[in-house]
């Protein structure tokens, strides 16, 4: 196969893998046995105490818990909290593993520091088959990934993989080895064997003796003694926390107001200045010229800024600042990319199709002989489909906070990849990274915005110019038109159908693949001659991970085809899916399920039902949309929604993640679109870059099957695949009408 | 010069008079419960009462208040620091994701119950459709309003 | 064809830790700074120099330059765009709701209401008390004369 037109660009594909790459393996290849790194060679007491135990009446037990003087056990979170649950659910998974009481248990941000990248992500990405390695070559591996993660700063939350790899492969080692070392404390205190102590609720228990003791007495104790590597975990039925809807510890303080998110920052005994930006409208362009004039005289103006790529007015006040950068006029240079509109963007990847034709470009995934097969259906069909851009939009504007000074520089952000956007502040301002503190407080959305530093960068870039602390924000037209996106695409199907109507040829080719690996395959269904192939195509502007990644357009794809296929063959669309979930027994108890829980096959008159199985981030996912168009364009009802994680560690948190991911799926299948002309966004704000509201949303129901208590799956991402296919399958049940390009709902007007 | 109330305590403050209340309330008195969305009162991030209504902070200037109360998040609790029934019902039905839309949420909820005890599900819409959340909390933000106005027991069976 | 096999996992070790140590660069200064002030030093906003005070003389200019607070949402210039409001060139007179090209809310196409200055007056005072499910979330404005000056530049539009 001829694909040498088709290799990216080295650099791209090595930044990619700094940022998410790595962690968005599909499904994670763990053994039967647990192992993690929960437990790190060396005592880390004494280097990361004063860090994060500097409290009083604080002792650190491992690095990802302390326990204080009322017996209050803090669960040390090396991921950052943006919506998703990660900070209460990594603290029940290593709570359930100590004995600890819920009411008595914490969550503490882990700082951006080096000792908290998440190792064990990079190494169930890079080298699964390390798991399940001997005890004694558990340090080697241990010490090789740790050393890797430190390289690419790899304290990321994204992937759908806190409770999956965090969770599963340290947080519940620490506090299974925490335990360990509390009973061995007691037990030589007391003078008992420890096999006779039992632990339970944040106590220690001697039957024998009658004595007990809460977990504080012991902890300093603990501490000094050795940590088991790979202690003993639970094993499902022992659960006490696992399992459970435990309440969230982060949603207190976000109903009274007193939440900080990185917007909010302060920086301590000093005043903050505030600044606006304007980036340059085109990608790659810079400002030639500007005209501050009028600007320079505006109330509370401090200073204005031409950075090349960006112009910034510092003031006293955002709004004062914001003010004065809406009159200063600038020139840029030309733009490099002949990508004007967004039809100038599909006309590339149209070439690029056309180019690849029957059986180019970069071979994706493949089996048996596709071009045969088709060429020899019974009944053929093909379809293309396309989806726009898209922007994050989180409800939190870009924002960061910069104090440059002495060689020093302190930054607070919301961001995804602390330690990455520590090094983004340290190459912006020319220091070292150790010379860099980064405050990460809590996040007002990520959807993947903020795996990407560029506005660290911005700040840390304004910072060093003015020497005191700014603060940073964009407004939303910035955030809507000059960030990162999620890119268009093109996708193309052939499909051949047997005599019974059996899916037998499958040809796809498309054009951005990006992650997670395999987001373009749908393995689970069992089509015997397959080609799955990449035609890579230029996009203009900047890429950036989006909610589920490539599964977003990809699932749009895939079961809109199998859809169009199970009608081709004159056969229910679940049935005809069922038909091929032979091998996939998880799949189809899914379908099932969910097509249980819609009472398929009944549809009130205007109503229609369209379903859609989509497998992402580890975390198998079927909904069924019910759509009413009794008034010409779609009106949503109901999404049922069955999923299978694995186990769902926190069974209302994930439930909430797929309502989120619902809704999220909806605004894009719906509204979503980012289109250009002249080379720049043409949306700017949410009056035309539409989101769902409360009164368009519709009712949703969620069930989880549990099926499988070790290799877990994701929450955050999975819910939203299916659920513009779904929507689209439906409106064509009812309308007769064949949606394939999204967003849906100008279509109708 | 304008002076208002804000959360029942008398306050002046020497700023343009033009300025938007959200960035008086933000930067000049500190209080950053109220948050800035889109800045053109369309996501209602930052929705805060005056004299009682709800309204856009980011659009309303600060001439506005001369003389008028201003209520953010920050003051609906009771005078002991008790959560209002509100916010009671946002933790019960565990409400928030990122939390960054739910001051506004709570803010246009608040006003909601107070006009209208028992509001249905068309008219709870309605009142709660110029507050975007991003995160898409909506069917849980219905419930609360719900479990709140007493008309639903939370999901965990409990009453509210 | 052939199956296709992944990247082996080492390689992509190797890759990740190299793109790091390769894509170092030198902090970029600005091309042009202009100082105006300096924190602390800075003058507060004096409340005459920009707030759009009425002048008794010309209730037209004046509302010209008190509608400034509606202009995040509306324009005036006729033939203008609607923004996140209607345009409002040629409101007095016109049946609330009707603009063609504008979704209105539910509540204000059935408001039944003809804009003339006495309706305005009310509205502007505190639309959601006139027309309750209005999309217009503004607070209103509570000060009277400057309500009759909007009104009247309103008034000299024409649409």
């Amino acid at each position: 196969m001829d694909n040498t037109d088709t290799l990216k660009p080295q650099r791209s594909r090595a930044a990619k893998w700094t940022r998410r790459g790595f962690i968005g393996a599909g499904v994670l290849t763990g053994g039967a046995l647990l192992i993690g790194v929960g437990v790190r060679p060396g005592n880390p007491v004494g280097r990361l105490g004063p860090i994060v135990a500097g409290g009083e009446g604080e002792q650190l037990i491992n690095s990802w818990l302390k326990i204080d003087a009322d017996n209050i056990a803090t669960a040390i979170v090396p991921h950052c909290e943006m919506g998703q649950g990660a900070h209460s659910a990594l603290a029940q998974m290593l709570a359930d593993e100590l004995d600890a009481d819920w009411s008595l248990v914490r969550v503490m941000q882990a700082p951006a520091d080096g000792n908290y990248i998440v190792t064990d992500t990079a190494r169930l990405f890079v080298a699964p088959g390390t798991l399940g390695a001997p005890d004694w070559l558990e340090p080697t591996w241990n010490g090789l990934f740790t050393n890797i993660g430190r390289l690419a700063d790899a304290m990321i939350t994204g992937g759908s993989s806190s409770v999956r790899s965090t969770g599963q492969h340290t947080m519940r080692i620490a506090g299974a080895a925490a335990r360990h070392m509390l009973v061995a404390a007691a037990a030589e205190s007391w003078g008992v064997p420890a096999g006779e102590i039992t632990t339970a609720n944040s106590m220690l228990r001697h039957a024998a003796s009658g004595k007990s003791a809460p977990y504080a007495q012991f902890a300093a104790a603990a501490a000094g003694q050795a940590m088991p590597q790979t202690p003993p975990l639970k094993q499902p039925r022992a659960y006490r926390l696992m399992g459970t809807d435990a309440p969230r510890l982060d949603i207190p303080a976000k109903v009274d107001g007193s939440a900080s998110f990185g917007i909010d920052a302060t920086v301590p005994d000093q005043q903050l200045s505030y600044a606006a930006v304007r980036r340059v409208p085109v990608p790659g362009t810079r400002v030639t010229a500007m005209d501050a004039e009028q600007a320079r005289a505006m109330p509370g103006v401090l200073q204005i800024l031409n950075m090349g790529d960006f112009l910034a007015v510092v003031a006293d006040g955002y709004w004062q600042a914001q003010q004065a950068l809406d009159t200063i006029t600038a020139e840029y240079s030309p733009a490099e990319s002949t990508i004007r509109s967004s039809a100038d963007q599909y006309a590339r990847f149209t070439a690029a199709l056309d180019a690849a034709g029957d059986s180019g470009g970069d071979e994706a995934a493949s089996h048996g002989d596709a071009v045969g097969a088709f060429a020899s259906a019974a009944t053929k069909l093909e379809a293309e489909y396309r989806t726009p851009y898209l922007a994050h939009a989180p409800l939190e504007p870009m924002n960061a906070t910069a104090w440059v000074r002495e060689g020093k520089c302190d930054i607070w952000t919301s961001t995804q990849v602390p330690l990455m956007a520590r090094t983004a502040a340290a190459r912006a301002t020319g220091l070292s990274t150790d010379d860099v503190t980064l405050h990460h407080p809590l996040l007002g959305g990520g959807f993947g915005r903020r795996l990407e530093t560029d506005y660290v960068t911005m700040a840390a870039r304004i910072g060093a110019a003015t020497g005191y602390p700014v603060k940073m924000i964009w407004s939303r037209e910035e955030d809507t038109q000059k960030g990162v996106f999620r890119p268009a695409d093109i996708s193309r199907f052939k499909g051949g159908l047997d005599p019974d109507g059996r899916l037998v040829a499958y040809d796809n080719a498309f054009t951005q693949r990006h992650d997670p690996p395999g987001a373009f395959d749908c393995p689970f269904y069992d089509i015997p001659d397959k080609s799955i192939r990449v035609a890579e195509a230029e996009i203009l502007l900047p890429f950036a991970s989006l909610r589920s990644v490539d599964h977003g357009q990809q699932g749009f794809f895939i079961e809109s085809f199998i859809d169009e296929a199970a009608h081709a063959a004159g056969k229910d669309p679940v049935e005809f899916r069922l038909a091929l979930l032979g091998r996939s027994p998880r799949h189809k108890a899914v379908l099932e399920k969910v097509a249980a829980m819609a009472d398929w096959g009944t549809t009130a008159e205007g109503h229609g039902k369209g379903v859609a199985l989509v497998e992402s981030f580890g975390t198998i996912v079927a909904e069924v949309v019910e759509v009413d168009m009794t008034s010409g364009s779609p009106r949503l009802v109901t999404v049922w929604c069955a999923a299978d994680p694995g186990f769902a560690v926190n069974p209302d948190g994930f439930c909430s993640q797929m309502e989120g991911g619902i809704v999220y799926g909806l605004t894009a299948a719906l509204y979503g679109e980012i289109s250009l002309r002249d080379g720049a966004v043409e949306q700017s704000n949410f009056h035309d870059y539409k989101m769902l509201r409360m009164d368009e949303c519709p009712a949703i129901a969620v069930e989880i099957i549990n099926g499988d208590h070790v290799t877990l799956g994701g929450a955050g991402e999975p819910g939203l695949p299916p659920v513009a296919p779904a929507l689209a399958n439906a409106i064509f049940a009812v309308s007769g009408r064949r949606l394939r390009e999204m967003p849906f709902a100008k279509q109708f007007s | 010069m304008v002076s208002f109330t804000i959360n029942g305590k008398p306050t002046t403050v020497d700023a343009d008079p033009s300025m938007p209340i959200l960035w008086v309330v933000r930067e000049r008195l500190g209080m950053t419960g109220t948050k800035f969305g889109c800045g053109i009162a369309q996501c209602g991030a930052c929705t805060v009462h005056l004299d009682g209504q709800p309204i856009r902070s980011c659009s309303t200037p600060l001439s506005e208040a001369e003389g008028r109360a201003i209520t953010t998040i920050e003051g609906i609790a009771g005078p002991d620091g008790e959560l209002s029934r509100i916010q009671q019902a946002w933790i019960s039905e565990q409400v928030p994701q990122c939390g960054y839309c739910q001051s506004g949420q709570i803010m246009a909820a608040t006003a909601l119950l107070r006009d209208n005890p028992r509001p249905t599900d068309d008219e709870i819409d309605a009142a709660m459709a110029g507050n975007i959340c991003r995160c898409g909390t909506y069917v849980r933000i219905r419930r609360a309003i719900k479990v709140a106005a007493g008309i639903e027991a939370t999901a965990s069976g409990e009453a509210a | 064809m052939r199956p296709v096999t992944r990247a082996q996992p080492l390689a992509l070790a190797l890759t990740f830790a190299f793109a790091l140590a390769a894509c170092g660069s030198d902090p970029e200064p600005p091309t042009e700074q202009i100082t105006v002030s300096e924190p602390g030093a800075a003058q507060t906003a004096p409340a005459a120099a920009t707030a759009p005070e009425v002048a008794a003389t010309d209730p037209v200019a004046a509302g010209k330059a008190a509608f400034a607070v509606c202009t995040a949402c509306h324009s005036a210039e006729p033939g203008a765009a609607a923004g996140i409001g209607p345009n409002l060139a040629g409101v007095v007179g016109r049946k609330a709701g009707t603009l063609e090209g504008f979704a209105y809310s539910e509540a204000m196409k059935a408001s039944a209401i003809t804009w003339n200055e006495a309706e305005l007056d009310t509205y502007l005072t505190l639309p959601a008390a006139r027309v309750p499910g209005t999309k217009m979330t503004f607070a209103g404005v509570s000060d009277p004369a400057k309500r009759a000056a909007i009104i009247a530049y309103l008034a000299s539009i024409t649409g």
